[in-house]
């Protein structure tokens, strides 16, 4: 958010769209940093929510929190992510009781933990980037 | 001078990006975030703001039911990363609706919507023969053409056609900006008429089809210059 001429010079980890992550922040790292960083903070609230909505075979709370957590892929430049929580959300609408969404269920918290651990990396490496510009 | 607003929104990342893009447009001040309905509705109905930023699903209580207990209705642009929203959105007659997440580009094309008249912001709806309403669940098309006059019923108005009723859930003084002002009129708080459909004038009345419709002083003048007398 910082001008329209930006440069890209930092490398973002191949899973993370670029392009979509430059189309919200364009070279604002410290931002994008910020933005990670906060997401992180938040992140196993979030994400523990969705586990006990599911072990409680709660599914009003458990589309409730998917439907929390998914537009933070959005903004962490994972929209697939995002997609895959919208699909998800889409199934708990369906569905009668959890046992119905094991497998999406064991899917989705293997695809959330993964997402996490790879903001984790691309936090830490931005911070790092963004110390040597300081 | 900058207009204010709240933020509503349970997503600490969104309303951190609401609040940069705010700062940034240099055209709003955040008087706060609030991260569920029951504390938003208890400033807001202590504080008045211009602008509300708003979440749909929250825990709680959702932002639909935060605007059907506001004492008063600022300008609304919805946050949501749900596009089912939107019909919705039409509903309540939001000023925007932005999908999360959003580019600055698009939140500034919402704060536009914002700077535009009263009346001008939505031309497709003021300059075209017909209009759309929700009635039974459904959205349905009226020609302008069809439609005698608009009568007030509190929270509700009835749209009276040639050959039928409806009642949906809106408000004169909305309606009065959104309809072609080239047919309607409004000629009393309760009524907008087809100007068209008018078979004769009386006093501080008017006829359409059998239906007698006051005319208020306030308007009485507008509705004589708009009629073609000879």
């Amino acid at each position: 958010m910082s001008g329209s001429n930006f440069s890209k010079k930092f490398i973002f980890n191949e899973k993370i769209d670029s392009d979509y992550l430059y189309s919200l922040y364009e070279d604002d790292y410290q931002y994008i940093e910020e933005i990670f960083g906060t997401t992180l903070a938040h992140f196993d609230e979030d994400y523990n929510s969705i586990r006990t909505a599911y072990e409680a075979n709660n599914l009003l709370e458990l589309k409730k929190a998917i439907h929390k957590i998914k537009p933070t892929f959005g903004f962490c430049g994972l929209p697939l992510v995002q997609h895959i929580c919208k699909e998800f959300e889409d199934f708990c609408q369906k569905a009668n009781t959890s046992n119905e969404l094991k497998s999406e269920y064991q899917q989705i918290v293997i695809t959330l933990a993964e997402s996490k651990e790879l903001i984790a990396t691309e936090y830490n490496k931005l911070k790092e980037f963004n110390s040597n510009f300081l | 001078m900058k207009w204010t607003c709240v933020i509503v929104e349970d997503l600490q990342v969104a309303a951190d990006y609401l609040v940069k893009c705010c700062e940034k447009s240099a055209l709003l001040q955040v008087k706060g975030h609030f991260t569920n309905v029951e504390e938003a509705l208890d400033y807001l109905n202590k504080n008045s703001v211009d602008v509300l930023f708003l979440d749909v699903e929250m825990p709680g209580a959702t932002g639909f039911d935060l605007l059907d207990q506001l004492a008063y209705y600022p300008k609304v642009i919805l946050t949501t990363s749900k596009s089912e929203y939107a019909y919705n959105a039409f509903e309540y007659n939001v000023t925007d609706f932005l999908k999360k997440p959003f580019t600055y580009q698009r939140f500034q094309e919402s704060l536009n919507k914002l700077t535009t008249p009263a009346g001008e912001n939505n031309i497709s709806s003021t300059a075209t023969d017909h209009i759309f309403i929700k009635c039974d669940g459904k959205l349905v098309r009226l020609n302008n053409d069809d439609i005698l006059f608009i009568e007030s019923m509190g929270d509700y108005v009835k749209f009276v056609t040639i050959d039928k009723k409806y009642i949906t859930h809106n408000t004169i003084k909305n309606l009065e900006e959104k309809v072609n002002r080239q047919c309607f009129i409004k000629v009393h708080r309760s009524y907008i008429i087809n100007i068209n459909k008018i078979d004769d004038i009386r006093e501080n009345d008017l006829f359409i089809k059998g239906n007698e419709i006051p005319v208020s002083k306030a308007h009485k003048a507008d509705v004589l210059k708009r009629l073609n007398i000879i």
